[in-house]
């Protein structure tokens, strides 16, 4: 994972040094600039550093070898949902929620008891009924 | 529960080579965080904006704050990582309940590894339950003493920093609900149940030290 790792390191370190050239063109005045280009700095190493971290602890992948095959890359990739009505009604209820912010609380309250039963549906999919693990 | 199917004796490749990949969950977490990231630096950035404007008022303003106590929940909220990060690694020894009395962390028997994830996750529950607790008594405490979201430009971004920060730690804490409600709900605490509470880790770290930084501003530097 060095390619990713090293893109998103590198964009960090150039942000830093950016940040404080533009502090000193602005004579610190400015309290705006600098402080944006640092935390995109923290952003990009915060990334980098994570993927970093990871590729110490996982086998090279095939991605990583230029001779690699498509076939090497099989196995597990994680859980998945093959299918799913949940994401649909906690998005309504979610655009519920914060209409109501906008529009009216009455609004807003109805759509937190849809959300919570949304989530929760969402969350335990799996873990009721025919697929329970 | 699906998963991409596992393909043993696919052409040229060993029996069982199942390569060990990043972890899908937890990296498209880091991503999402760092973009949490920049939404906290848009709110950084709005205080140093406005009080490079009104240094006065912040002069005037700042004197209100209790430092003790919210320093007090500071050091409550930075202790509830700690917590957490030992439910973390309860998850990842795939140990969801206490394995001796639950109202102890440490026996003879087991050490500190009693406890299972579910047991750390309640009281880091708890402790960020207390810090929510401890934001809403401050505020009621600043609004009676006149400081309100429409008080003034130091009354704006007071409350606009640390209630988007306040209402992540509630996010968090329904969160850490919904994983100790997996740990009972899950016949067997796999892969999936620790990356959930892996990623909530992540989450509650980050929230956490956002905190640390609003807090210095706030608080320290004023």
């Amino acid at each position: 994972m060095k390619v990713e790792t090293r893109l998103f390191v590198y964009l960090g370190l150039l942000y830093i040094p950016v940040g404080t050239v533009y502090g000193f063109m602005t004579k610190w005045n400015e309290p705006l600039g600098f402080l944006a280009l640092y935390l995109t700095g923290g952003m990009s190493l915060m990334i980098g550093a994570y993927l970093a971290y990871t590729a110490k602890h996982i086998d090279a992948r095939p991605e990583d070898d230029p001779l690699g095959e498509i076939h090497q890359g099989a196995g597990e990739y994680g859980v998945f949902a093959p299918y799913s009505w949940w994401p649909m009604p906690l998005g309504l209820a979610a655009a519920c929620v914060f209409a109501g912010l906008a529009a009216g609380w009455w609004l807003f309250i109805i759509g937190v008891p849809l959300a919570a039963v949304a989530l929760i549906g969402w969350v335990f999919e799996y873990y009721r009924g025919e697929f329970a693990h | 529960m699906a998963t991409a199917s596992i393909v043993d004796n696919a052409p040229g490749s060993p029996i069982h080579a199942t390569v060990n990949r990043p972890n899908m969950v937890q990296v498209g977490t880091i991503v999402w965080l760092a973009s949490e990231l920049m939404f906290f630096a848009g709110l950084f950035a709005m205080y140093f904006t406005i009080r490079a404007v009104l240094p006065d008022v912040w002069a005037e303003n700042t004197e209100l704050l209790n430092i003790p106590f919210s320093t007090a929940n500071t050091i409550n909220l930075v202790l509830s990582s700690v917590w957490c990060q030992m439910g973390v690694f309860a998850a990842e020894r795939f140990q969801p309940a206490a394995k001796g009395p639950w109202w102890t962390p440490w026996t003879r028997e087991h050490g500190l590894k009693n406890w299972g994830m579910r047991e750390w996750y309640v009281l880091t529950y708890i402790a960020g339950a207390l810090f929510v607790a401890g934001q809403v008594y401050e505020y009621a405490k600043l609004i009676s003493e006149g400081l309100t979201l429409s008080s003034s430009g130091y009354g704006s971004v007071f409350y606009m920093t640390t209630g988007f920060h306040g209402l992540h730690v509630t996010g968090g804490l329904i969160a850490f609900l919904l994983i100790i409600a997996r740990s009972y709900m899950a016949r067997r605490f796999g892969h999936a149940e620790a990356t959930s509470a892996i990623v909530t880790s992540y989450y509650w770290h980050f929230v956490d030290v956002v905190w640390i930084g609003l807090f210095l501003v706030i608080y320290v530097l004023k």
